[in-house]
């Protein structure tokens, strides 16, 4: 039980950056292989204005979560925007040059050392035997409430159905007059990655490779769940959480990541389209 | 100071090696390769366990060679149906993969500590102070052979056929190709090339642990192929030579800028090789070599303009 419950708290943190990526994913076609490196670099901000600004986590948090929106809409413009004949593989590997760039900037000020965000430290709730300790909750609460938020803007909203519009059909949504490469896009993706990096960061520590440790996890969950697919996403997040905690009981958690490996190459074996996907993939 | 060239010189004919095999699977066959480095470790590691269990040195680099072929074609075999997103988000998986289990199966691969005072192949015939200049030339003898073998392929029905893939695996399917055993034939193929550069690296530094197998060898190879030309294995020449000189020419930065600590200037410098990679991207995709035409076939032929 206890681990069904801590996968399912793990499950929900990998679930903010799987659904930035599927965003992403969904709206320029290429998957942003950047993404672990964003998470770091969330986590770091939070840990400057914690830490180097004494913020409370907070205020850290939002601080981190619009720095790196920020962050974001500058990379989109500056490179990803910039790539010609931006086919989706030269977009790949620029999104690998821009993570080596910002973890190597993030070492360069930080150095490799291990830190933490000074947050209280807080008694586990226990409840018929399980625990729950405060990291776990607010990880719950934000991911619930960002995922919500989310979906709200998606089902909702006039800007969700143009999201929405695009990863269905880009050329047809051109027509309409919404173009890609829309900055609202990597916005969202801003956010919700820095959020993640801020309570992976509160869950644990801050160092440059804490968003390289979640990246398969992140991928395995999108493809899941039928990359480009928002909501498949975070289930796809939640099976990969519970899998890698239960796995945990068997099998060192230093494979963790493995697990999420193997994980991801059945789905493709067996359901290349996603759990969740519609068949829709293209050659 | 010659010591310092035969390094340097050992050290391109290494990257020339990876950007073959990365020509190979990604420059031909349109197959992203995002876990090179790992691939590189398990040829780097198989034969310097073997030659450490006994084994002949020559013969641990054909099992290196053998066994990194073996494990490109498995990997590949996961996500040939798809996208190249796919396989470049499953090799860079099992990658992650590889250096979990190069970490922590310590009773094969001494984790952290890795492997040290691994046995030089012939070094009992060629003697301790000429070994140096005598690696460089097998490493650009093997360079040599390699090229012209990947040239012959490259030319062959063999290479127009994976070209055809790359461009549209559909109609080559329709043309009664099969797509998935020439994919994994030509993901092998590379797979062997980094193994044989992965056995070379063991044997040339005699110790070898996990950290030497991180995403930045993976980075340093996309980065000579993007100079060099995608698909031109001329052009590759010069450009593992540029990235190299990048690399050693801003080694030095340190001695200009002396604030910088160690850690500080190698952050630094391979903050800067990512965003020299980005940069070529952007200014100029198409590398600096034009050779592209040029090394492919002797006649131009429509494919070659993508």
């Amino acid at each position: 039980m206890q681990a069904l419950l801590n996968g399912l708290v793990s499950g929900l943190l990998i679930a903010l950056p799987a659904i930035a990526l599927s965003l992403t994913y969904g709206i320029l076609n290429f998957a942003n292989f950047s993404i672990g490196a964003m998470i770091t670099t969330g986590a770091y901000l939070a840990y400057m204005a914690n830490a180097s600004f004494g913020a409370p986590i907070a205020i850290a948090a939002p601080v981190a979560a619009v720095g790196l929106a920020l962050l974001a809409i500058v990379i989109q413009h500056g490179v990803y925007r910039q790539v010609r004949n931006a086919d989706h593989v030269t977009l790949l590997v620029a999104s690998m040059g821009v993570a080596f760039v910002l973890e190597n900037v993030l070492r360069f000020f930080y150095g490799a050392d291990v830190r933490t965000l000074d947050v209280p430290v807080a008694r586990p709730l226990v409840w018929n035997g399980l625990r729950l300790n405060h990291e776990q909750l607010t990880i719950a609460v934000t991911a619930l409430s960002a995922m919500a938020f989310v979906a709200f803007i998606l089902r909702a909203t006039r800007l969700g159905r143009a999201m929405r519009a695009i990863s269905d059909d880009p050329d047809l949504a051109e027509v309409r007059g919404i173009g890609r490469n829309r900055t609202v896009d990597w916005t969202w993706a801003g956010v919700l990655t820095a959020l993640a990096g801020v309570l992976i960061a509160l869950d644990g520590v801050v160092d440059p490779t804490i968003g390289m440790n979640y990246l398969v996890s992140v991928f395995a969950a999108a493809v899941i769940g039928g990359i480009g697919n928002p909501f498949g996403a975070v289930a796809g997040a939640l099976i990969i959480g519970l899998v890698e905690e239960t796995s945990a009981l068997a099998i060192s958690t230093t494979y963790r990541q493995g697990v999420s490996f193997v994980v991801l190459v059945l789905v493709l074996l067996l359901r290349p389209q996603g759990l969740f996907g519609v068949a829709r993939i293209r050659r | 100071m010659t010591g310092y060239f035969i390094a340097i010189l050992t050290f391109v004919s290494l990257a020339v090696l990876l950007g073959f095999a990365l020509n190979m699977q990604w420059g031909q066959a349109g197959m992203l390769n995002f876990g090179l480095a790992g691939f590189y470790g398990i040829g780097a590691y198989t034969a310097a366990i073997l030659s450490k269990t006994g084994v002949d040195g020559l013969t641990a680099a054909v099992a290196a060679i053998a066994m990194t072929a073996a494990l490109s074609a498995l990997v590949s075999l996961a996500t040939l149906k798809l996208r190249e997103d796919y396989l470049a988000i499953t090799t860079l998986a099992f990658a992650e993969l590889v250096r979990l289990v190069l970490t922590n199966e310590t009773w094969l691969t001494g984790g952290t500590n890795g492997i040290r005072d691994i046995r030089r192949p012939l070094i009992g015939l060629v003697g301790g102070e000429r070994y140096e200049l005598f690696f460089l030339l097998l490493c650009l003898a093997l360079v040599a052979v390699t090229y012209l073998l990947l040239d012959r392929i490259t030319r062959s029905p063999f290479g127009r056929a994976l070209r055809a893939i790359r461009e549209d695996d559909v109609v080559a399917a329709t043309l009664g190709k099969n797509v998935l055993a020439l994919r994994v034939q030509a993901f092998a193929i590379g797979g062997a090339v980094i193994g044989l550069a992965g056995a070379l690296h063991a044997y040339y530094f005699t110790y070898i642990d996990p950290t030497e197998f991180a995403g930045f060898v993976t980075v340093y190879a996309f980065m000579a192929v993007i100079v060099g030309g995608k698909g031109s294995n001329r052009g590759l020449l010069l450009g593992a030579c540029t990235v190299m000189v990048l690399l050693e020419g801003t080694r030095f930065l340190k001695d200009f800028v002396p604030v910088l600590s160690a850690q500080q200037s190698a952050s630094l410098r391979l903050a800067l090789i990512g965003a020299g990679l980005v940069a070529i991207l952007i200014f100029r995709p198409q590398g600096i070599s034009s050779e592209y035409r040029l090394s492919i076939g002797r006649s131009p032929s429509p494919d070659l303009n993508p």
